[in-house]
């Protein structure tokens, strides 16, 4: 009772409907038990008999500007529950579709904060989540998992803190959870799909700002600071996504199936690694590439490292 | 044109005095590539670094023209030997 005179306060004092964008941070919530849901339902089941103005007004503004109606909107609920002041329930929310036509996922989503419902080109929910970016979440998932992301449904919440962003959350996964008798499959404990992708590939190192600026020290500390600051250093022809010569291709396959943090150069960026190649010559006394430091100390080209890596010596090398 | 396979060879020969030298142009001819597999007592006693870089400094003039060299195998009679009984103990090897 308390908890709903509350809430009908606040309500009541909202003047403006304000909402803002937010950096993009996805926060998802796996159920990890019922038992909260259980306690949940208790709350959401107690009746608002009669909905005021503001909350008619407070609806308007998460009605899509193209709405795909495929059923009757009902205007008035006698039975709304209190999470339907932030958003509205799961079944009455039109789906989008996600596809590449529609000038990419995120398109016609909404890039407010709120909840999400992910449906498969089936038409079965995989993921409920929650987000400050919608549109950003849902493509950040198109991106990591394509053929999961058929369309969306997505609820805006207004003045998203916290505490309401969980519970329209929540009134989601629960009416789902109600409808089907399961938890969605993006949802169940230590399913980590849906979870922001840690970025694939570091960026190749630059050792200076680029041709049209002047050095102030020379090329050799450069070089002699960045293979000492870093663990392991490789100096390699072309970008590590597409080495441009086999044996750079050989080494960096090396040191991702050992699973190694190491940077990468590009001795051939001619724009910000000039003559990188005959100074790092002269500095490891080594006269081709690939290069290979470890610990501020070359190791050696291609074969060096590929006659270590055969013997099962690198892991404890990049150990010490 | 580039390095002659017997370039190599001889350079190798005189620097480093090899009693089993191979020297294989990977680059059909054209002396652009090779792969080179040497045994030398004076690998005794350095890793695999410093024989690599002996290697180098022996092929330092024709370094200038070959665009990869690739150094396959550098070491000691004794561990020549001890590959050689390896290999004729397991053939399928």
């Amino acid at each position: 009772m308390q908890h709903s005179l509350k809430r009908r306060n606040e309500t009541d004092s909202c003047f403006f409907l304000s909402r803002y964008r937010h950096r993009s941070s996805m926060a998802t919530l796996n159920l990890s038990s019922l038992q909260a849901l259980s306690s949940h339902r208790l709350c959401s089941s107690f009746p608002q008999n009669t909905p005021t103005p503001s909350f008619n007004f407070q609806l308007k503004p998460s009605i899509n500007p193209r709405p795909i109606s495929l059923k009757p909107y009902v205007s008035e609920k006698p039975r709304a529950r209190v999470v339907a002041l932030a958003v509205k329930s799961l079944g009455d929310t039109e789906a989008l579709a996600v596809s590449p036509e529609n000038d990419g996922p995120a398109g016609e989503l909404p890039s407010g904060a709120g909840v999400y419902a992910v449906y498969d080109t089936n038409g079965d929910v995989q993921f409920i989540g929650l987000s400050r970016n919608i549109a950003a979440s849902v493509a950040a998932h198109w991106k990591s998992v394509p053929e999961l992301c058929g369309s969306v449904k997505a609820g805006v919440v207004d003045e998203p803190d916290r505490e309401t962003l969980t519970q329209a959350w929540k009134s989601w996964m629960e009416e789902y959870i109600k409808d089907s008798g399961k938890v969605p499959p993006g949802n169940e404990s230590g399913n980590a799909t849906w979870v922001r992708q840690a970025p694939k590939r570091k960026p190749d190192l630059r050792l200076t700002p680029g041709r049209r600026m002047q050095l102030t020290v020379p090329l050799e500390n450069l070089i002699d600071g960045l293979v000492k600051e870093n663990k392991v250093v490789a100096f390699i022809k072309g970008p590590r996504s597409a080495p441009l010569c086999g044996f750079s291709q050989r080494v960096i396959a090396i040191l991702e199936n050992e699973g190694v943090d190491y940077e990468s150069v590009n001795v051939l960026d001619e724009e910000y690694n000039y003559e990188l190649r005959e100074t790092l010559k002269k500095y490891s006394n080594w006269p081709t590439f690939p290069q290979i430091f470890v610990d501020g100390e070359l190791v050696g080209g291609c074969d060096i490292l590929t006659s270590m890596y055969e013997k099962g010596e690198l892991a404890s090398l990049f150990k010490k | 044109m580039g390095v002659t396979k017997e370039e190599v060879e001889s350079s190798l020969k005189a620097k480093l005095n090899p009693s089993h030298l191979e020297v294989v142009d990977t680059s059909g001819g054209c002396g652009a590539s090779f792969v080179v597999e040497i045994v030398s007592e004076q690998f005794e006693g350095k890793r695999l670094l410093e024989r690599h870089r002996m290697v180098n400094a022996a092929l330092e003039e024709e370094m200038k023209q070959i665009h990869a060299l690739s150094i396959k195998k550098a070491v000691t009679p004794d561990q020549w030997k001890q590959q050689q009984e390896s290999n004729q103990s397991n053939p399928a090897a």
